[in-house]
């Protein structure tokens, strides 16, 4: 990391701002396709043209939005339901305590661990003990509440200490599972959104785990030439 | 990724990941840049009061209320509102009037089937075709809101009798649940069609009572420490349970030297566990073997004349109904002095293929070791001629006079029951007319045509036929009932049956033919009490433990919110709440019935409540000590080995006035054997309960589904241990693996009963689901069934 004198938060802006739209581009992509407006807007902008050449699942989603028609939504919504709500056997349970326990059961302890970090962030899901705090949409949206947090926060230390619980949850909890997540969803669908969906959701992290341990890697040494 | 070289990847990585990042910096899309929707991460609330800390655990006592005979004890060890591993009653063996409640394998699989994550979470209205299992998630409202006006809409159009719910017994053995919720509305609103009967003891349940008056021939497990012989005939309770103490009592009864016979196509694991002798049979000829022990035992003058002579009614031509001549008595018939053919055990041994000498050596031995019990399971009644077998038990009690003396036994339907408590939500259907329950698919397909000959009751003729089913934690809409394939056309339909509204925990083969499908609660989401079917002195207290998964909901609020649309929500609940509902029951249970059973919260201390008694219950002591008081409640007053009613009804061929022997359609001796050489049953399985659990895991492990076949008859066929067969006959076909072993008669193969249906697109069943290939022709007297009785052929897959 090039040496500057920039505050360390001025710094981190557009690499975090990067990482929330990622974030949440994923969260509306694995969430009930009912947004309309959302999905036609990034058929509108081809928000997808450009990853669609250098990865794979972007041009697949590429190809995806640009034929994208109402129709194709409500399909799709059946798609969705069929993959992640049932009823019955489910394409691809998501949530990670499925994919760790070994009776693949939902609430054992990973489901828990989850919580707690929550309720140390003074959060908590709104339908908790009624449904698994560890469903996917709800892991994205605590990485992109930590990236906002990291987005308000001013002191160096603070932000190293907020990029390493970001580093810990992925590595100790979104990427043990994601994987094997990805790999139903892919096995089990022939809907180009959640085949390319599944593709970038499982590259993406693995990217944003190691550009976190970096730019943490980074910050501390900026910290030390400061000090 | 990880295949490429080191270098070459991190380079390749950071440039995509460069890339990926100017890329997602520039969108500007604002539903992306502005952040997601409705956030479901909220701030944290106070503590919230879930049961059990973190660290410390508390065990919950519960029970579930599933179709099992027994009630076992569920202890749920919570920590921080979840179940992190369940366990069973702890209390030790030895006090038989307080004996433990243990789970069997089943129990112990409860913690997988509540946090399993194919729980059904949400409603669904179903958009496909009926049966493609294409659904849509709605909310409460609107599921809700679509029952009350399909209620009010095909009430109003075909009348109440069009209304059914359906035989359903997933969740039936506590105080309340979806059939009693969808009835008490239902009632509420106009009434309903009325079901008779059931599908475990049907034929016997209506062919007892024309020997004894009712069905109550049972004595208590007790009793069996009297006797010093017990034949259990067809029946099972290692595997099926029956009542969760029993095997205590019967282990007990071997140990005070009770001989045990078990008669069974099947070396089951009853016969392993207690028998001294099993005595393999072909289905369907009990009877014979039953004739001939009592041709023994009268040619013998073993039987026991002066019980036959005060209490019996048609045992010998001296003691026949006015106006009915001699040769028609018992003793005639065994004789064969009508027919030319005396009921030998040689006679006998050509149709039921058990020894003549065995035969001889079983009646000789029942007939000389008093007192002695002969016991019936139901397994041999759901055949063709299911009447003549409960009947044919009846009788040999009664021809050696263990009936009504301790350790002895009245054999029959044999219910017994001493220790009840109040069912606070009950229904009074305005609607009188009844079918027998088998005959629902009838009633679908020419329900205005039925008539008393159908075994319709209430009424001389239906208004409509059924427009409108609940089906409510059962499988009886598809999966249980008989001929698959039969039902499964008729549902499709979709102008026959209008409405069907399934309410289950999982996604079984009816819930696929639900137009609205809703998602119920196990038993942890709720309160209820336990009770076993009528036979144990015990319940069990339901605590609720966890509050419902997703959006699970019990039955009986779904319907006091679709009372609340219709305008009857008050009459519906009286202002209770299921908790309300328990305690109500403890309560006047207290009051009205026995003083001493124990307050709410001694009871749900406790988890169970044991009934005390000085002595054993012993079916129809009362006729037998005083019998010129005490008269059996049928129309002689006395036990009627030949009954004016069955003669009167004058179909003597199917119906007989005594029990007799009757070659059954697809039994050994039907001609249908040269194409369908095989006989096959089912058996209840020790990994299910009927069809309950067949989707979990665990218990495919300890007992995986997989059709018997003899030795002799896979050999004749190139079929080795292991193979997968096809099993087929003309009404349907199932694939299935094999277990190639002498436990099963040569001639006979088995399927567990219980699997979900699992059609390949040809409709071909992938899991041995047995329903395929049985028949819906009831049984002649009560309409029930005969799902047992069945020829098929086999061969490799």
């Amino acid at each position: 990391m090039a040496l500057t004198t920039e505050p360390l938060h001025i710094q981190l802006q557009p690499f975090l701002l990067a990482r929330k739209n990622f974030y949440q581009l994923l969260h509306l992509l694995f969430s009930m396709p009912v947004d309309v407006d959302a999905l036609i807007g990034i058929k509108r902008d081809e928000i997808f043209e450009e990853l669609g050449e250098f990865h794979e699942g972007g041009k697949i989603l590429d190809g995806y939005f640009k034929h994208l028609t109402v129709e194709q939504i409500k399909r799709e919504q059946q798609e969705f339901q069929r993959l992640f709500i049932g009823p019955g056997l489910l394409g691809a349970p998501p949530w990670e305590s499925y994919y760790r326990s070994r009776e693949q059961l939902l609430f054992e302890e990973w489901t828990y661990q989850i919580r707690e970090l929550y309720h140390r962030f003074g959060l908590q899901y709104c339908k908790e003990n009624n449904e698994p705090d560890d469903h996917l949409l709800l892991e994205l949206e605590f990485m992109i509440h930590l990236t906002d947090l990291c987005f308000q926060e001013t002191k160096d230390d603070s932000i190293e200490k907020l990029l390493a619980t970001q580093i810990s949850f992925i590595e100790e909890h979104l990427l043990i599972w994601i994987a094997s997540f990805c790999e139903k969803v892919i096995e089990n669908t022939s809907s180009q959104l959640y085949l390319g969906a599944a593709m970038l959701l499982e590259d993406f992290l693995s990217f944003d785990l190691e550009s976190l341990v970096e730019v943490r890697e980074g910050s501390i040494l900026c910290l030390k030439n400061i000090h | 990724m990880s295949e490429k070289h080191p270098l070459t990847n991190i380079l390749a990585n950071k440039m995509q990941r460069r890339t990926f990042l100017k890329w997602s910096g520039a969108i500007g899309l604002p539903v992306i840049a502005g952040g997601i929707g409705t956030k479901m991460l909220v701030k944290r609330k106070k503590e919230a009061k879930a049961v059990g800390t973190k660290d410390n655990e508390q065990i919950i006592s519960t029970c579930s209320v599933n179709n099992c005979g027994g009630r076992c004890v569920i202890k749920a060890h919570v920590k921080d509102g979840v179940v992190v591993r369940v366990s069973t009653d702890s209390q030790g063996s030895g006090d038989l009037s307080a004996p433990p409640l243990r789970a069997c394998v089943r129990g112990r699989n409860y913690r997988q089937m509540l946090y399993h994550p194919d729980r059904l979470k949400y409603p669904m209205k179903r958009v496909g075709k009926r049966g493609e299992g294409k659904f849509k998630r709605i909310s409460w409202d609107e599921a809700i809101e679509t029952i009350a006006s399909e209620v009010k809409r095909i009430g109003d159009k075909y009348g109440p009798e069009s209304r059914y719910d359906n035989y359903a017994s997933g969740q039936c053995w506590g105080l309340h649940g979806g059939s009693a919720s969808v009835r008490k509305l239902l009632s509420l609103t106009g009434g309903f069609l009325n079901y008779r009967n059931d599908y475990s003891s049907g034929a016997g349940n209506v062919a007892t009572p024309f020997t004894y008056g009712t069905n109550n021939s049972g004595s208590s497990f007790d009793s069996l420490l009297h006797s010093k012989y017990i034949i259990l005939w067809g029946q099972n309770p290692s595997e099926m349970i029956f009542s969760t103490p029993y095997r205590e009592y019967l282990m007990q009864a071997k140990k005070n030297g009770a001989k045990i016979i078990v008669i069974d196509p099947r070396y089951t694991d009853t016969a392993i566990a207690f028998a001294d002798e099993w005595i393999s049979i072909l289905p369907t000829t009990d009877n014979a073997m039953m004739d001939a022990m009592g041709y023994v035992i009268i040619t013998e003058n073993l039987h026991d004349q002066a019980f036959l002579d005060k209490y019996c009614l048609g045992f010998d031509g001296e003691h026949m109904p006015d106006g009915i001549a001699k040769e028609e008595s018992l003793k005639s018939y065994l004789l064969g002095e009508k027919d030319g053919t005396p009921k030998t055990p040689e006679w006998a041994e050509k149709i039921c293929r058990v020894p003549a000498n065995k035969i001889r050596e079983i009646a000789r031995e029942y007939a000389n070791t008093k007192p002695a019990a002969l016991i019936q399971g139901w397994g041999p009644q759901r055949h063709a001629y299911g009447e003549q077998i409960m009947r044919g038990g009846a009788q040999l009690a009664c021809l050696t006079g263990n009936v009504g003396k301790l350790g002895g036994w009245a054999a029959g339907t044999g219910y017994w029951n001493r220790s009840n408590i109040v069912f606070p939500f009950s229904y009074d259907n305005p609607v009188k007319a009844s079918i027998p329950c088998f005959l629902w698919t009838k009633a679908v397909e020419m329900g205005t045509e039925m008539t008393a000959a159908d075994g319709l009751k209430g009424t001389e003729r239906l208004n409509a036929n059924i427009k409108l089913i609940f089906n409510m934690a059962g499988n009886m809409l598809i999966n249980q009932h008989a001929d698959i394939n039969k039902t499964r056309k008729l549902l499709e339909d979709e102008s026959k049956v209008e409405f069907i509204v399934v309410s289950d925990i999982f996604m079984t083969p009816s819930a696929k033919f639900a137009d609205i499908l809703l998602p119920g609660t196990t038993f942890f989401e709720r309160y209820d009490i336990g009770v076993p079917w009528c036979f144990g002195d015990y319940v069990v207290f339901g605590e609720k433990t966890i509050e419902p998964l997703f959006e699970c909901r019990d039955e009986y609020d779904v319907f006091a919110a679709v009372a609340d649309k219709l305008g009857v929500k008050e009459k519906y609940t009286e202002g209770r709440t299921i908790l309300d509902l328990v305690k109500e029951s403890v309560e006047r249970t207290r009051k009205e019935l026995d003083a001493s059973f124990p307050t709410f919260e001694e009871f749900r201390q406790k988890g169970v409540h044991h009934f005390k008694y000085d002595a054993p219950l012993v079916g129809y002591k009362e006729q037998i000590d005083d019998f010129e008081k005490n008269r059996f409640e049928t129309p002689s007053g006395k036990i009627e080995l030949f009954s004016k009613t069955l003669w009167d009804m004058n179909q003597h061929d199917e119906i007989p006035a005594i029990a007799k022997y009757i070659p059954s359609w697809e039994g050994p001796e039907d001609p249908l054997k040269a194409q369908y050489p095989l006989q096959l049953i089912s058996w209840h399985y020790k990994r299910r309960c009927h069809s309950t659990y067949d989707n979990q895991e665990w218990l495919e492990e300890a007992a995986k589904q997989e059709m018997w076949l003899n030795p002799k008859d896979a050999d004749k066929r190139g079929i080795k241990d292991g193979d997968r067969v096809q099993v087929f006959n003309d009404r349907g076909s199932l694939l299935i693996d094999v277990k190639v072993t002498p436990r099963i008669t040569p001639g006979v193969t088995g399927i567990p009963q219980g699997a979900w249906y699992t059609p390949d697109t040809n409709g071909q069943d992938q899991r041995g689901s047995v329903n395929v290939l049985t028949s819906q022709r009831p049984t002649p007297l009560a309409k029930a069934t005969p799902q047992l009785t069945n020829l098929v052929e086999v061969k490799k897959a």
